[in-house]
């Protein structure tokens, strides 16, 4: 069967939630009938799922003491004398 | 919070520095996972956010008061970044394409130097290889999928902190899932 134009491109535009309806529609039909586009599209959802899976990482211990250690001084002198 | 920043934001611009300090504290996280994940290095992303935040600070008073204050702040932390993956490129020949690749770079030769707590140790395989492969990432590429999948921004604020036009963001972010998709179908 051959796939429908653009159908690398609705898959995209599905992700991004910015799909029009009938595109849609389309899409959803033939995934259900092309296991090759099926597993395509399942490659794409699952290389966003392990970017997403990357563990949200924490700034070095001493991180907002040492960029404040970091600034011109000028000013600095300020904040003390509050 | 917005409105909690611009409070201190004001105070900073009247002088107080330590001000500054509880602006560090709110967004250090975000901004040093936005660098290490576009850089794919804990030293380095330390040195650009640290210095994200300096550049903030000194240049606090061109920031506009009425925009969000994470977009500009992240807009000066991903233009550093940019600019270290291309200064860096030319001294360590690692602009090379590799053969038989699309696009990638010798960067994927060289491991990050992530170093994780002790609980996440079982995933650290896994987190080291989805790290690696968005370090292959064309340096275009790579910014707009961080910021869309990791810092979890919409495309609107995308393009402004990339300053590109939105299209520009969707065809990167289409051409970076392409490249991954490529890339992560055997993990």
């Amino acid at each position: 069967m051959k796939c429908p134009d653009n159908i690398v491109l609705y898959m995209h535009e599905y992700l991004d939630e910015e799909i029009e309806d009938q595109d849609e529609q389309l899409l959803k039909k033939h995934l259900q009938t092309c296991p090759k586009c099926q597993s395509y599209f399942h490659e794409l959802e699952k290389a966003i799922a392990l970017v997403q899976s990357t563990s949200h990482i924490q700034a070095p211990s001493n991180f907002t003491e040492n960029v404040m250690a970091r600034l011109p001084k000028e000013k600095r002198r300020v904040g003390v004398n509050r | 919070m917005e409105a909690l920043i611009k409070k201190r934001i004001k105070q900073v611009l009247k002088g107080d520095q330590s001000a500054y300090g509880e602006i560090v504290e709110i967004y250090k996280d975000k901004v040093f996972q936005l660098c290490f994940r576009i850089l794919g290095n804990r030293h380095e992303a330390e040195d650009m956010a640290q210095e994200a935040f300096i550049r903030g600070y000194v240049n606090i008073s061109s920031f506009n008061i009425d925009l969000k204050f994470s977009t500009w702040l992240y807009r000066i932390a991903t233009n550093l970044c940019i600019d270290r993956i291309r200064k860096k490129k030319p001294d360590y020949y690692l602009d090379a394409e590799v053969s038989g690749t699309d696009g990638l770079t010798m960067y994927s030769q060289i491991a990050s130097d992530t170093i994780l707590p002790e609980d996440e140790i079982e995933s650290l395989e896994l987190q080291e290889t989805i790290q690696r492969e968005i370090t292959k990432l064309p340096e275009k590429y790579r910014s707009v999928i961080v910021l869309k999948y990791i810092e979890e921004l919409s495309l609107n604020e995308i393009s402004e902190i990339l300053d590109i036009p939105l299209g520009t963001v969707k065809t990167r972010i289409h051409r970076g899932r392409e490249a991954l998709r490529h890339q992560l179908r055997n993990v």
